[in-house]
């Protein structure tokens, strides 16, 4: 028997127990053998009460150690042992208490030490992870701005070719009618060949540091876009299996591309326009000037062919200087800038060279590249010493914009101005100077006397347009989920994790409850859920032009009027683009045939199946709560303490936030119930029972 | 022929020698007194000593531009009554804007016939005041 497995106090009482009755043996023995040795029988009743006597007192006293003993040092350790197990497993701080244990000598006061110190170095510990991972999440923070600014697109795609990282210059190059999804394919954006290609490339060279440049076009709208590919090293992808990632930057080069076409045509019709006349120049003037040249009428012929070459070079040429000029700024990719920030901009660097300007400027965009002019305008300004009352004005001018300095004092001389412009510019740049800043934007510059002692420097800017208001700001917000790269992708979608499927929950709005009578959906929400989570970002809510009036019953519940859908797209362009959102995701709608049926009565007309996967909220609540249950969403919110905002409930993305995030709620209770893939829960949906039409069969 | 009956007098400021040629044969042939100076630099000088009714100025002109000489032929109140037809071998709308602006009475882009250059000239010439 295996003594060590009997608890403390058992073990001590076993000892006494044992010591009671080695005590009580050998008194019988000892006495015993006296009684032998005295051989009178007369004295046996003596022994035998001395004996009893001596037997109830040893036993007392022994029972009486044994209580001492288990109150004060086996019952004692057993806690101590029990409150120090509590203070390391449990994480319960506090003292421990030591008057328990005072007749265990030091080992209280040194549990309390260990257990104190423990205590320390527990809080000590989770400080320090608190603190490292604040300071992680302010880094975060800041790659994610830093990755969001930077102004190229960036993605990030698994093995498998799919989505994990996008930023918002990514959205804009990819086409924002079909915007990028996380755990999408790329090649949905990119036509495939030039990455699959460059992926092979780079997994064949086997150098961690090799990135592959590309070509590639936008499936959208045939953008092309100049792209760099890099693998991602084991480090950069934890979940590195086989085959890594990649990382893909983008450019758009299709301005490039058709300038740089432009270019070549035009050289190309140069050579062919001037060679032809030059060589028949070169041939005519090879016969007049012949000693034994042709005279007479050959002689006339000769010369009204010459001159009739000589005019085609001309008009050539300068056709073709034409063409070169209207090119020009096209070809020099500048971008627009409001006058006012180039005059702030001038004005603030002039004022820190200790000048002053002052800047009236019209209500224009200029087309030129705002960096250098404001360098060169300032250098102007730096350059108009012992003249006052200098002032930047920038009006229209025909198509574009003058750029005027003026001024009051001495007049400019075009030498003087000359050597200003070969001067370098303040840019940071080598050779950067202000003819060369003239040549890019295809302008000049002059001096022009003003009446009443005033001067001024004109630079005309060949394009510029009328403010109106700011464009939308490109999105900026980076939209990733690193865990994507080590997901699993199963073939099956009934074998399949839930949380490794992607969803998309919806919802409609529509004209009223009938679509067989001609009820048409006036709007259309979705949102997207890819590896667990709601993908804050990925939003689809578009109203629909329903072609028919929108009954004021159903206005009223959704406030959606006649007037606000008019400008609006019909079923079909929406249908498209919503088919494109949903693309390989569970469909999931809070009560999902009365949704799918509108959808899929315009199937025809859309040219699209809506044949995904789907899953209904309403029945997801009938498997975890029971049919007894009422599983309108505003009950099912409530009972997992979702609020939806009153401004958003009967909105299509309020009332589809809120299904989404129940959903979310639900999978980790189908989950307890022990329903782990799709397949199961369908499963289980349908024995619970047809609530509803199932859409799954 | 100017006023009373006077020969025109212009001055070819121009600096190649081929283009050169064509235009003293042109100033012979429509008649005028015409003198040239290849370079930019005694231009000005030149353009004082003649005081001739138009200059016939090239802009890309080796040391001095004939812009730098346009513009100080207009600072010259005793040369008011000068003419001057610019010519260029560039010949943008930028450049006509900045040699107008610079007091030019006319710009011609090379290469031109002289039927065109012949015709520019009689207008500026035979303007009033000419």
């Amino acid at each position: 028997m295996d003594l060590t497995r009997l608890s403390l106090r058992i073990r001590v009482f076993l000892f006494f127990a044992a010591l009671a009755a080695g005590n009580i043996t050998a008194l019988v023995a000892g006495l015993f053998y006296g009684y032998e040795r005295l051989g009178d029988p007369s004295v046996l009743n003596a022994f035998i009460i001395g004996g009893t006597v001596a037997g109830f007192v040893i036993l007392g006293l022994i029972a009486g150690v044994w209580f001492l003993f288990d109150e004060n040092v086996s019952k004692p350790i057993e806690r101590l042992a029990g409150v120090m197990r509590a203070r390391t497993h449990a994480e319960i701080e506090g003292e421990l208490d030591q008057q328990a244990a005072r007749y265990l000598g030091d080992l209280a006061p040194a549990a309390a030490a260990v257990t104190q110190h423990l205590a320390e170095t527990r809080s000590a510990l989770t400080e320090a992870v608190q603190r490292e991972t604040s300071r992680l999440a302010a880094e975060k923070e800041r790659l994610e701005a830093l990755l969001s600014d930077v102004p190229v697109g960036v993605l990030l795609c698994s093995a498998d070719h799919q989505l994990v990282f996008y930023n918002g210059q990514a959205v804009d190059l990819l086409g924002s009618s079909h915007a990028p999804g996380l755990d999408r394919r790329v090649f949905d954006y990119l036509h495939q060949q030039p990455i699959a290609h460059a992926y092979q490339r780079l997994m064949e060279i086997e150098d961690p540091d090799a990135a592959s440049d590309l070509l590639c076009a936008t499936k959208a709208d045939g953008k092309v876009l100049a792209a760099r590919m890099r693998l991602l090293s084991e480090g950069e992808d934890h979940h590195l299996a086989k085959r890594p990632g990649y990382v893909l930057t983008l450019r758009d080069v299709s301005g490039d591309m058709r300038a740089h076409a432009q270019r070549e045509q035009l050289m190309d019709e140069l050579f062919d326009r001037i060679r032809r006349p030059a060589a028949a120049l070169q041939s005519l003037t090879g016969v007049l000037t012949d000693d034994n040249g042709p005279t007479g009428p050959e002689r006339d012929r000769v010369r009204v062919a010459a001159r009739s070459e000589a005019r085609h070079l001309a008009e050539a040429i300068h056709t073709l200087f034409e063409r070169h000029e209207q090119n020009r700024a096209d070809w020099w990719p500048l971008a627009m800038i409001r006058a006012s920030d180039l005059g702030d901009a001038v004005r603030a660097r002039v004022a820190a060279e200790g000048g002053e300007i002052l800047s009236v400027t019209a209500a224009l965009m200029l087309r030129c590249e705002g960096f250098e002019m404001v360098a060169l305008l300032a250098k102007l300004v730096g350059h108009l010493t012992g003249r006052k009352d200098i002032r930047l004005e920038i009006t229209e001018d025909g198509a574009g914009a003058l750029i005027a300095i003026e001024w009051v004092g001495a007049p400019v001389g075009v030498s003087e101005l000359e050597r200003w412009l070969e001067e370098p510019l303040d840019t940071g740049m080598p050779d950067v100077t202000g003819r060369r800043v003239l040549t890019s934007h295809a302008s000049e510059l002059w001096p022009e006397p003003l009446p009443d002692g005033r001067g001024r420097l004109c630079l005309p800017l060949r394009e510029a347009r009328l403010v109106t208001s700011r464009p939308a700001p490109v999105p900026r917000a980076v939209v990733y989920d690193f865990d994507l790269l080590a997901k699993a992708r199963e073939a099956e979608i009934v074998d399949s994790k839930l949380e490794d499927l992607t969803y998309v929950v919806f919802d409609t709005e529509t004209t009223g409850l009938l679509p067989t009578e001609g009820d048409e959906i006036v709007q259309i929400a979705a949102v997207r859920i890819v590896n667990g989570r709601r993908v804050e970002t990925e939003i689809f809510d578009t109203l629909v032009n329903p072609g028919r009036k929108i009954p004021p019953a159903s206005t009223a519940v959704h406030g959606i009027s006649d007037a606000m859908v008019e400008g609006a797209p019909d079923i079909v362009e929406v249908g498209r683009r919503f088919h494109k959102f949903v693309e390989g995701a569970v469909l999931v709608a809070h009560n999902a045939p009365f949704d799918m049926e509108f959808l899929r009565r315009k199937e025809l007309l859309i040219g699209e199946n809506f044949d995904n996967p789907t899953l209904d909220t309403v029945l997801l609540s009938a498997v975890v709560f029971g049919q007894s249950e009422t599983h309108s969403l505003d009950a099912l919110t409530h009972r997992l303490g979702i609020t939806i905002p009153e401004e958003a409930r009967h909105t299509a993305i309020g009332d589809t936030v809120a299904t989404a995030d129940a959903f979310l709620k639900l999978l980790p209770a189908l989950r307890a119930r022990g329903l782990t893939t799709f397949g199961e829960v369908v499963a289980e949906v349908r024995k619970h029972g047809r609530l509803i039409r199932d859409l799954n069969d | 022929m100017a006023d009373g009956g006077r020969k025109h007098r212009v001055l070819i400021v121009e600096d190649e020698d081929n283009i050169a040629i064509a235009l003293d044969y042109l100033m012979s042939r429509e008649g005028f007194e015409h003198d040239r100076i290849a370079t930019g630099a005694g231009a000005l000088d030149k353009i004082r000593e003649l005081h001739p009714d138009l200059v016939l100025l090239d802009v890309m002109l080796p040391e001095v531009s004939g812009y730098e000489i346009c513009q100080e032929v207009r600072a010259d109140e005793g040369l008011a009554d000068v003419k001057i037809l610019m010519m260029t071998a560039r010949g943008s709308a930028m450049e006509r804007r900045k040699g107008l602006a610079l007091g030019a009475d006319g710009f011609i882009a090379k290469p031109f016939e002289l039927k065109e250059l012949r015709e520019e000239l009689h207008r500026i010439l035979d303007r009033e005041g000419a």
